[in-house]
């Protein structure tokens, strides 16, 4: 218990600073530099998330849709080869299987520099799509087996299949719908590990806008702290109530997150 | 055959998002596009071995990615036992905690420890009101504030794989051990440890894996005279004089030993479970 208490202090502490530091003034928190708030009268200065949605509004924008994106394709690839992994596994299903997994294992970095070796003139958000979906169709894959996998899911479908329902009939009727909790947390999984995701943007990307935490890069390397601070509370901002919304969805299907991006 | 169509979207994908970079990436590697002739060789891969920057470079991975998987691995022994073994209110909240870093980038984390322990950082200076003196200034550029990050985005995976490793194991064969006169030492070594062995493997191949090819803390703290493998191949690949070359016969090594490690511990794990079983 006394571990587990301090490994989560020492995971909030960090962000604790980071959010009071983009909005609070800085000599009330008993910080003496300029590096880490701007204004020196008001208790609360809200200047630097003006100035990140005014400079990489579009940017967040970007992440959004990248996210948004990689959820719907993970739905439409994902589901279905889940369905017929889980369900009706031919030879080689397992290997399949592997190689959906492997890009987990993989440094980022090699991804891409694969990715660009093969398709070098699409580099830009194309590219950067095909990224995030090696990263994401993991999660997705597994969470949706994980439910297929469990007893009653296979034995409703033989239920149905004995009563005389076909193949589309059974996944209409009784697959989907069992599926919904499933969907729902590996979408929320894809998104967050999608808005997370910066080494393999960064590379894949070329020009503006790039990816959220690019933004990050950006302000930390040219920025005061309080707007680099401010910056990061807006990525938490999003990161935070998914991962909630994972932890409240259900117990069981977040432990296949085990394996990170 | 029907349930075989609906797979076919998933392969076609991975062979182009997969299978062909990766040849690309390996034909890469070994032609030498700047000689006179284009030819095969293993020159990039040799360089990596006898150039003492790149070969530090890999052994500095090497090494920080061991220390930080056995760390994390023993770490988070704490929190999984917790949340498999007790019932308590809050437990959601905690796992949820725990698990939020899971997401973050690790340039996030790199910023997060310049935040606390960089030379104007967060507990510097609350040493200094405290005491006079600014302890701590800058420990996040060095060496210590980089295993700390590195334990920073550890601490989920290390805490759910061993979760769903620990949730198969028998609370009772604890009792059984203890009823028959076992004190909690020799439970301890003689029942648990036995049994979450393949566990504590698995952990250690994954946190092992993912501080390998993690670079943004680094690029974030950026350590005076200290790369590592990853940081080296963004920096040949990027920066110029680029040498693509060897930024690509880096990063096959690098797949070929957090693959071979985790694939290998994986099968030992396995194996070992079956013993068990």
């Amino acid at each position: 218990m006394a571990v587990t208490v301090a490994l989560m202090a020492v995971i909030l502490l960090p962000l604790f600073v980071v959010v009071l530091g983009s909005c609070v003034n800085a000599s009330l928190l008993g910080l003496s530099t300029d590096l880490w708030s701007g204004s020196r009268h008001d208790i609360f200065d809200f200047s630097a998330f003006g100035y990140i949605f005014e400079n990489y509004g579009d940017w967040a924008l970007f992440s959004l849709e990248l996210a948004l994106g990689c959820v719907a394709i993970c739905l439409l690839v994902a589901v279905p080869a889940g369905y017929a992994l889980a369900r009706h596994p031919f030879p080689g299903s397992g290997l399949v299987e592997e190689l959906v997994l492997l890009p987990l294992s993989l440094p980022g970095i090699t991804l891409s520099m694969g990715l660009l070796a093969a398709y070098g003139e699409l580099r830009g958000p194309l590219l950067v799509l095909a990224g995030h979906l090696l990263y994401t169709i993991p999660f997705m894959l597994r969470v949706v087996m994980a439910t297929l996998r469990s007893f009653d899911v296979a034995r409703l479908e033989t239920a149905a299949q004995s009563l005389g329902a076909s193949l589309p009939q059974r996944l209409y009727l009784v697959i989907l719908p069992n599926l919904r909790h499933a969907m729902m947390v590996g979408s929320l999984l894809v998104f967050a590990v999608s808005w997370g995701e910066f080494n393999v943007s960064f590379l894949l990307n070329r020009g503006r806008p790039q990816t959220f935490p690019a933004v990050l890069y950006d302000t930390y390397t040219n920025q005061s702290i309080q707007v680099s601070s401010a910056a990061t509370t807006i990525f938490l901002a999003i990161v935070i109530p998914a991962v909630i919304a994972i932890q409240w969805l259900g117990g069981r299907e977040s432990s296949d997150m085990e394996q990170g991006a | 055959m029907a349930p075989l169509l609906l797979c076919v979207p998933l392969c076609v994908l991975l062979l182009v998002l997969l299978g062909w970079p990766l040849v690309h990436l390996l034909n890469q590697s070994l032609l030498m596009t700047d000689a006179p002739t284009a030819r095969i060789t293993l020159h990039n891969y040799l360089e990596i071995a006898t150039v003492p920057r790149y070969r530090h470079a890999l052994f500095w991975s090497l090494e920080l990615s061991l220390a930080v998987a056995v760390g994390s691995t023993i770490i988070c022994l704490a929190p999984a036992w917790l949340f498999t073994r007790y019932q308590f209110r809050g437990k959601r909240l905690m796992r949820g905690i725990l698990i939020l870093p899971m997401t973050f980038a690790g340039m996030i984390v790199g910023f997060l420890m310049i935040i606390l322990l960089g030379r104007t950082g967060f507990i510097p200076q609350l040493l200094e009101r405290l005491t006079g003196h600014p302890f701590l200034s800058g420990v996040g550029y060095q060496f210590p504030g980089l295993i700390l990050a590195y334990l920073y985005f550890e601490i989920p995976r290390a805490t759910l794989t061993l979760e769903s490793a620990l949730r198969k194991l028998d609370g009772r064969l604890e009792q059984a051990a203890r009823s028959l006169g076992a004190n909690r030492w020799q439970v301890l070594r003689m029942v648990v440890l036995p049994v979450i062995r393949p566990a504590l493997i698995s952990t250690f191949a994954v946190t092992f894996s993912v501080s390998l090819g993690s670079f943004g803390v680094l690029l974030v703290l950026s350590i005076k005279r200290f790369t590592l493998l990853p940081l080296e191949i963004f920096t040949q690949y990027i920066a110029p004089p680029t040498n693509q070359g060897i930024a690509a016969a880096m990063s096959l090594t690098l797949l070929a030993v957090a693959f071979g490690t985790g694939y290998g511990l994986r099968r030992v794990a396995r194996r070992m479970e079956g013993t068990n079983a």
